[in-house]
């Protein structure tokens, strides 16, 4: 839709047109060289007394002259195209019989079909049948009755037709820039080329390449630059008439409805005040009143309508309506950031203390007790000293945290603890510290919360309170961690000294009986032969030295037993199996 | 950039709109005048007596060379004139002539709606049921005229 071809009648129009007058270019072709032949001819008079350079010379001048003479009559052309006889405003209305069917204009060079003698323009009915919309060459069904013909020699029409069409008379194409000529529309391109004012034509001057209007001819050159004494804008005064006619905002104008003079500046104004003939809406119209009328009407209207007295209280409260609404929108948007900002806020502190939120609330409502059970854990592990060969220490804060439900039925020194030399220093400190640091701290407990920083406050000491429990709680079970390696340690010690001794205790008694051994063995060696009877007696001897032995480790066993208590006895039963074997 | 307007483009939207032709109005849209909004009504004593059938109408570059493109709107019940509204008329493909213009090929689409044409079916399903059962075919018609074409 954007990119329409242009109209091929419509070019073929205009050139069969410019056939059909073809004298009319030559002719301006041949009116207009006047300076040409002023200028060519004046130096060729003296040409007989010239030498052949001067001959030479004035040729190349003359083709000169020539060829600008052409490339100027092809501007002239374009700037003037033929007339498009379909474009053309006819003054008074034609008869619908001289219409073509298919460009709706009264025919350009008609022709009748010989098949079915309908009439048409010889361009339309070329392009109808043309190749792009029939392959078959000029020929085809008629537009109208679809009978097959083709254009033929014979198809001309009678030349009263032509004479007929031709005699319609036309507006100037130019009339639209202010060619108020109106001529027959065979004369029009006679016009356009000959007579019309408007066309466009070369400068009479030599040196000035621009285009012209004819009628301006006379005046000379008008390409210079001049001012606007209305409205002071510079241009050309070649445009000055066309700018007073259509952009000059000094320019006079009618009103379209009133028939008053003004200037096109003033239009506007004019028509929303003083434009007597423009009906315009009852002032209450925004209210509900439908009148509409003209300006003397209306107002005679407005002095009895009661909307439009009103109009002015109205359109007050309106205003101040939306004055408030926008205020309240205001005070909504600040509400919002506000509700936000504290929404975060209030997940920023909420947040964090989220999992020790539960001992927390505990911590706060009994405070006091906590404390105490404090102590009570310090005081336990004091008095933990007494049993330190009990194993079953606490491992986990969980099992040591003092909840509400367990804490309470534990007797207080029962929980065994670490020697109060091996807590860390800051252990019972950090729990006396913590009162006398934050005095709003019961206060905080007992009233709600008056602000955000009190809230912070009272968080910020419960967690303190939670970490120093918790830090207390690290030392304590790491004291008895330590504690616990430490009586693990000196009890394998003693083990390994009495192992020694045992060791040593042992070694001495085989010696001794290695070395008894040796002594009776000696005698026996040297009077073994005289007794046989003596072995028998050597093996009884043999046996109570066994005895003996085992009477002696017995009596080991007895002495250990009683340094070790009861769990020394599963190793001395091991040892015992050792020792018999 | 759009040519301008051919001649005959302008003449036919100002005969349109100063000498209307009963029961079919065709207004160009104010950005582009070769596209139209059209109403049909639906012709007395058809089945589609009632129904304001709405239309759009382009004029291609090459009008009045070759024809307008048209296609129904409103939903119709008609065996020539399926389920997007394009129209099965020889005047709009084959049969186009330069010596038509706008009003007379809406006048044809009028006629065609008063004489439905199932032998030569665009929507199969319809034409099918227009020629096993006629009266119950119009009665749809009818009913669709009612649920689509009023006038709002």
């Amino acid at each position: 839709m954007s990119s329409f071809p242009p109209p091929r009648h419509i070019s073929q129009a205009g050139r069969s047109h410019a056939r059909g007058h073809s004298l009319a270019p030559n002719f301006t072709s041949s009116a207009l060289p006047p300076s040409n032949v002023r200028h060519s001819s004046s130096p060729n008079a003296p040409t007989s007394e010239m030498s052949l350079r001067g001959m030479s010379r004035l040729e190349g001048q003359h083709a000169m002259d020539q060829s600008r003479f052409l490339a100027s009559k092809a501007r002239v052309k374009n700037l003037n195209p033929p007339v498009d006889m379909r474009l053309l405003d006819y003054v008074a209305p034609y008869d619908g019989n001289l219409m073509c069917p298919i460009c709706r204009c009264p025919f350009v060079d008609p022709v009748i079909l010989t098949e079915c003698d309908h009439c048409f323009c010889r361009d339309c009915i070329r392009q109808t049948w043309s190749a792009q919309y029939n392959p078959l060459g000029p020929r085809g069904d008629c537009p109208t009755c679809r009978t097959p013909a083709k254009l033929g020699l014979r198809c001309a029409t009678s030349k009263i037709l032509v004479n007929i069409l031709d005699d319609l008379v036309v507006k100037c194409p130019r009339s639209e820039e202010g060619c108020p000529a109106e001529v027959k529309r065979g004369e029009v391109q006679d016009h356009v080329n000959i007579y019309c004012g408007y066309t466009v034509v070369n400068c009479p001057s030599d040196d000035c390449e621009l285009p012209l209007r004819r009628k301006d001819m006379p005046k000379g050159c008008l390409h210079h630059g001049v001012c606007c004494f209305e409205c002071r804008e510079e241009l050309q005064i070649s445009n000055l008439e066309r700018h007073w006619q259509s952009s000059c905002p000094q320019r006079t104008i009618n009103c379209e409805f009133c028939d008053v003079q003004l200037t096109f500046h003033e239009r506007e104004q004019h028509m929303k005040d003083a434009c007597p003939a423009l009906s315009i809406p009852c002032p209450g119209a925004a209210f509900g009143c439908t009148s509409r009328g003209r300006r003397e009407q209306a107002e005679t209207h407005s002095r009895n309508c009661t909307l439009a007295r009103l109009a002015p209280i109205f359109a007050a409260q309106k205003q101040r309506l939306d004055e408030q609404e926008a205020a309240q929108k205001a005070m909504a948007h600040k509400l919002d950031i506000f509700q936000d900002g504290f929404a975060s806020l209030q997940s920023l502190l909420c947040d964090p203390s989220d999992g020790a939120g539960l001992t927390n609330t505990q911590a706060t409502v009994e405070p006091p007790g906590r404390n105490h059970r404090g102590r009570s854990h310090t005081m336990g592990a004091y008095a933990g000293t007494a049993e330190p060969l009990d194993l079953d220490f606490p491992t986990s804060s969980a099992q040591w945290s003092p909840s509400a439900s367990t804490a309470p039925s534990r007797p207080a020194p029962n929980p065994p603890g670490p020697r109060p030399r091996d807590l860390p220093e800051p252990y019972t400190g950090d729990f006396d510290l913590a009162a006398p640091a934050f005095p709003s701290h019961s206060m905080t407990q007992e009233m709600p919360y008056t602000s955000p920083l009190h809230h912070l406050l009272s968080m910020h000491e419960s967690l303190r309170d939670e970490m120093s429990r918790i830090s207390a709680a690290l030392a304590e079970v790491d004291g008895r961690l330590s504690m616990q390696s430490l009586n693990e340690n000196m009890r394998t010690r003693e083990e390994i000294t009495y192992l020694g001794a045992q060791l040593a205790g042992l070694s001495r008694q085989v010696h001794w009986l290695t070395s008894s051994q040796l002594q009776r063995q000696q005698p026996q060696g040297a009077g073994a032969r005289p007794a046989n009877g003596s072995a028998s007696s050597n093996v009884s001897d043999m046996t109570s030295v066994e005895a003996a032995v085992n009477a002696a480790s017995n009596g080991l066993r007895g002495s250990q037993r009683m340094a070790n208590g009861g769990n020394g006895m599963r190793r001395g039963l091991s040892e015992e199996g050792r020792t018999k074997l | 950039m759009s040519a301008p307007l051919p001649k005959r483009i302008i003449k036919e939207t100002e005969r349109l709109q100063n000498e209307p032709v009963p029961g079919i109005s065709a207004q160009p849209h104010d950005d582009n005048a070769r596209y139209f909004d059209v109403m049909v009504e639906g012709p007395g004593g058809s089945c589609y007596e009632g129904g304001v059938f709405n239309l759009e109408l382009f004029l291609p570059d090459d009008y009045p060379m070759c024809p307008p493109r048209i296609r129904f709107l409103t939903r119709i019940y008609h065996p020539n004139i399926d389920r997007l509204g394009r129209i099965c008329l020889d005047v709009l493909k084959n049969n186009w002539s330069p010596a038509l213009q706008i009003r007379t090929i809406l006048l044809s689409i009028q006629a065609l709606l008063g004489a439905p044409n199932p032998e030569d079916p665009l929507n199969e399903a319809v034409a099918k049921q227009w020629k096993e059962n006629q009266s119950e075919a119009i009665e749809t018609a009818r009913e669709w005229t009612k649920l689509y074409a009023q006038k709002n």
